[in-house]
C-alpha cells in the first residue's frame, strides 16, 4: 500500500542514518543509525519500551533537537543543518507537535493556548482566536475555551494540546502519547481525530505504548535500544 | 509576532507579578521624579530671578565686593568696602548720570507711638535711589550730602508699611532703635507703589523695606586715600546717562576699581571687587543654577541607573523561570527575535510604567519646593517629555541582556526544564 502514490514526490520525513548521541559520562546512544521514510499521507506508529528513543526520535523530526550523525529531511529540504531562524519556520509551518507532557502555556487560557502558533505565524488577532475556537470545538471543548491549564483535567489538556498542534494546519503532525493520560472513551476521541486527519491527506508520526492504538497506523516501527528492531505493515482489512 | 500581542503577553506576565513589578519599577520612578522636581526647582530660580534682572534698567553697572570666584551668589556676601570718595570719584565720570550706595543699618526694632515691630536691619541709600520709581504717597526723603543736619525722614515699601497696624503713612512719627540702645527719630515722608526691590543685588521679593538717608548710616572707616573717617558701602549702583554707554561706564569704573579706588585697598586679600552689568549677573545667576541642577541631575541619572539594574535583575529572574514557557513558544514557531522582543517589551513596560508614575510625583515634588521657595511655578515641559524617553531607554538598556538570554534558550532543554 506504501510507495505508489509518493514515488514522484520528496517524502514526508527522511531518516538517513541518525544517531543522537548524549554524552554524559558514559555516552547513552539515545538513537543509533536509525533510517526511515515517511511517505506523505502516511499513517506511522512507533512503539517500543520506556528509553528506547521514541520521544527523541519525534524531537528530531519535529526540528526540537539536532541529530549528532545523519540527516534529517522534512519535505525533502535537509532540516539538521538548518539556520536557528528556518528551523523556527519548520516548527511553526511544517509540523504540528503533540507533546507527551502537554506543554502548555499556564496563563494563558484554553483558546489562547490553542492560537499561539498563529501569534508567530503574523495571523491577525480575532482570525486566531476564531480558528482556536473552531478547533477546541472540533476536540469537545467549546465550552472550555476561557479555562487555564489549571483549571482542565489531563485529558482535556491534552486535547487542547492536540488542538494547539493542529491549528496551524501542518502538513506533518507528531503526537508522542497523545492517549497515555485519557480514560478510554478521551482516547478513542482522540484516535478518531487522527483517523481523520489521516483521511485528509495529513502525515501523521504517532508514540504509543498501546498495541490497539498502534493498529490504526498503516506501519509500526518498533524501536529498541536506540535501534529499529522491525517495521511492521499492519493488515489493511484489520485496520479498517 | 506584531506589536499587540507581544504588548498584551508581557503586560499580562507583568500582572502576573504586580508587587514585584512595582518595586521593580520604583528605582525608575523615584530616579525620573528627582530629576523632574529638581530640574523644575532650577527652572522656576532660574525664571524668577532673570525675570527680575530682565526688569531692572539695562542702564546700571553694580559694584560689589564678593569671594573672589564666580561661584558665589552675586551680592549677598558683599563687604563694605566703596567709601564715600569712591561713590563721589565715580560720579564725575563721563557718561555716569548717579551713583547710589546702599548699606544697612542694624536695628532691633522700631516704634510708632505705643506699637513696636522688631525689625534687624534698615536700608541706608541716597535719593537719588527714587528717581525713576512711583511713589504711593509722598515722595523720597532729603539729599544728606550737603553736610546739613541729617533730615529725620524714611521712606518705606508698603509691605513695610502694613506691618503697623492700619499702615504706616506720611507725617507719622517712628522711633527706630540701632545698635548700642541708640534711638533715632524718624517721620515718615513717602510710601512706595509697590514692593518689587529696586536693586537686584539687595533680593528679590516682597521683603518690607524701611529707607533712610546715608547721614544715618553707621558703618565708617578711615578712607586710605584722604585720611579721613567716612561712610563705606557693600553696595553701590552706577547708573549711565545712556544705555548705549553702559558698557564703557562698567569699563571705566572697573579700571577705577582696580588701581586707585579705596575700595581696591580696603578689599580682603581673596575678595574681588567687580562692576557688573545686568547680564553678567544673570549669567552668573544661571551659571549657578545650572550648575546645581547639574549636580542633582547627576544624582538623579544614579538612581536611574539603580533602577536599571534592577529591571535587569528580575528580568533575568524572570527569564530562568519562565525557561519553559520560552520552550513551549520555541517549540510551536517563535523565532528567536519574538522571544527577544517579548521580553524587551516587558522590560520597557516597566521602565516607561517607571517614568509615568515617576513624572507626576516629581511635578508634586518640584510644586511643593517652589512653593515652599515661594516663587512662581515654570515646568519644564521638555524634561516631562524626556523622562518618558528616559524611561524607554532606561527599559531597552536593561532588558537587552536579559532578552538575548532569552532568545538563545534551546528548546528541547527548555522543555525539559523543570
Ligand atoms: N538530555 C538527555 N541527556 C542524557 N540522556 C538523555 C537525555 N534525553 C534523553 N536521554 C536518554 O535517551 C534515551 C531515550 O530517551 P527518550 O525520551 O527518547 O525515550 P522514550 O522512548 O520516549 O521513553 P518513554 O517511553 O519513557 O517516553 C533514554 O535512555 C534517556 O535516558
Ligand atoms: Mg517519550
Amino acid at each position: 500500500m506504501t510507495g505508489d502514490v509518493a514515488s514522484a514526490e520528496p517524502p514526508a520525513v527522511e531518516l538517513d542514518a541518525v544517531s543522537r548521541t548524549y554524552t554524559r559520562g558514559e555516552p547513552v546512544y539515545a538513537l543509533d543509525d536509525v533510517s526511515l521514510s515517511l511517505a506523505r499521507g502516511s499513517y506511522t506508529a512507533v512503539m517500543g519500551p520506556s528509553g528506547s528513543g521514541k520521544s527523541t526520535l519525534l524531537n528530531l523530526v519535529g526540528c526540537l533537537d539536532t541529530p549528532t550523525a545523519g540527516t534529517v529531511s522534512v519535505a525533502g529540504e535537509d532540516v539538521s543543518t538548518l539556520a536557528t531562524r528556518q528551523r523556527a519556520r519548520v516548527r511553526g509551518q511544517e509540523v504540528g507537535f503533540v507533546f507527551q507532557t502537554f506543554n502548555l502555556m499556564p496563563r494563558l487560557t484554553a483558546e489562547e493556548n490553542v492560537a499561539l502558533p498563529l501569534v508567530f505565524q503574523e495571523v491577525a488577532r480575532e482570525e486566531r482566536l476564531e480558528r482556536a475556537r473552531d478547533l477546541l470545538d472540533r476536540v469537545g471543548l467549546g465550552d472550555r475555551t476561557d479555562h487555564r491549564p489549571s483549571e482542565l483535567s489531563g485529558g482535556q489538556r491534552q486535547r487542547v494540546a492536540i488542538a494547539r498542534a493542529l491549528v496551524t494546519d501542518p502538513a506533518i503532525v507528531l503526537a508522542d502519547e497523545p492517549t497515555g493520560n485519557v480514560d478510554t472513551e478521551t482516547g478513542e476521541r482522540i484516535m478518531g481525530l487522527l483517523d481523520d486527519l489521516h483521511a485528509a491527506g495529513n502525515t501523521i508520526l504517532l508514540v504509543t505504548h498501546q498495541r490497539a492504538i498502534a493498529d490504526r497506523a498503516e506501519r509500526i516501527v518498533r524501536l529498541r535500544d536506540g535501534e529499529i528492531e522491525g517495521i511492521d505493515q499492519v493488515d489493511v482489512e484489520g485496520a479498517a | 509576532m506584531d506589536a499587540a500581542e507581544s504588548l498584551r503577553l508581557a503586560a499580562r506576565s507583568i500582572r502576573g507579578h504586580k508587587l514585584r513589578a512595582a518595586l521593580t519599577a520604583l528605582g525608575i520612578v523615584i530616579g525620573i521624579a528627582a530629576v523632574i522636581t529638581f530640574v523644575t526647582l532650577g527652572a522656576s530660580v532660574k525664571a524668577e530671578v532673570v525675570g527680575q534682572f530682565d526688569d531692572s534698567p539695562a542702564n546700571r553697572v553694580f559694584l560689589v565686593a564678593t569671594p573672589g570666584d564666580d561661584g558665589g551668589p552675586p551680592a549677598a556676601l558683599s563687604q563694605p568696602v566703596f567709601t564715600e570718595y569712591d561713590v563721589g570719584r565715580i560720579g564725575e565720570f563721563e557718561g555716569v548720570d548717579r551713583v547710589v550706595p546702599r548699606g544697612t543699618i542694624a536695628t532691633s526694632a522700631l516704634s510708632r507711638g505705643g506699637e513696636t515691630v522688631a525689625r534687624d536691619q534698615v536700608t541706608a541709600t541716597t535719593p537719588a535711589l527714587f528717581e525713576s520709581v512711583t511713589f504711593r504717597e509722598g515722595g523720597a526723603f532729603a539729599d544728606a550730602s550737603s553736610g546739613e543736619a541729617c533730615p529725620a525722614e524714611m521712606a518705606v515699601t508698603p509691605s513695610a508699611a502694613a506691618l503697623f497696624p492700619g499702615n504706616l503713612s506720611v507725617g507719622d512719627r517712628v522711633s527706630i532703635t540701632q545698635r548700642g540702645n541708640r534711638t533715632r527719630n524718624v517721620t515718615v515722608v513717602g510710601v512706595l507703589a509697590d514692593d518689587a526691590g529696586l536693586n537686584p543685588l539687595a533680593g528679590f521679593g516682597s521683603r518690607p523695606r524701611f529707607y533712610l538717608p546715608t547721614c544715618a548710616y553707621d558703618t565708617v572707616v578711615t578712607s586710605p586715600t584722604t585720611g579721613t573717617r567716612q561712610n563705606v558701602y557693600p553696595q553701590v549702583t552706577v547708573i549711565a546717562a545712556n544705555p548705549g554707554d553702559t558698557a564703557a561706564v562698567q569699563t571705566r569704573v572697573q579700571d577705577y576699581l582696580d588701581t586707585e579706588s579705596d575700595a581696591a585697598q580696603l578689599a580682603p586679600g581673596s575678595y574681588e571687587v567687580s562692576a557688573r552689568t545686568n547680564e553678567d549677573i544673570v549669567e552668573r545667576i544661571e551659571n549657578v543654577v545650572d550648575r546645581l541642577t547639574q549636580f542633582v541631575t547627576g544624582i538623579a541619572v544614579i538612581s536611574l541607573l539603580v533602577g536599571a539594574i534592577g529591571i535587569a535583575n528580575i528580568m533575568l529572574v524572570s527569564v530562568r523561570e519562565r525557561t519553559k514557557e520560552i520552550g513551549i513558544m520555541k517549540a510551536v514557531g517563535a523565532t528567536n527575535r519574538d522571544v527577544l522582543q517579548l521580553f524587551l517589551v516587558e522590560a520597557l513596560l516597566l521602565g516607561v510604567g517607571g517614568a509615568v508614575l515617576g513624572v507626576p510625583i516629581g511635578v508634586a515634588g518640584g510644586w511643593v519646593a517652589v512653593t515652599y521657595a515661594e516663587l512662581p511655578l515654570t515646568l519644564p515641559l521638555v524634561w516631562v517629555g524626556a523622562a518618558i524617553g528616559i524611561g524607554l531607554v532606561v527599559g531597552v538598556v536593561s532588558g537587552l541582556y536579559p532578552a538575548w538570554s532569552a532568545a538563545r534558550v534551546d528548546p528541547i532543554d527548555a522543555l525539559r526544564y523543570e
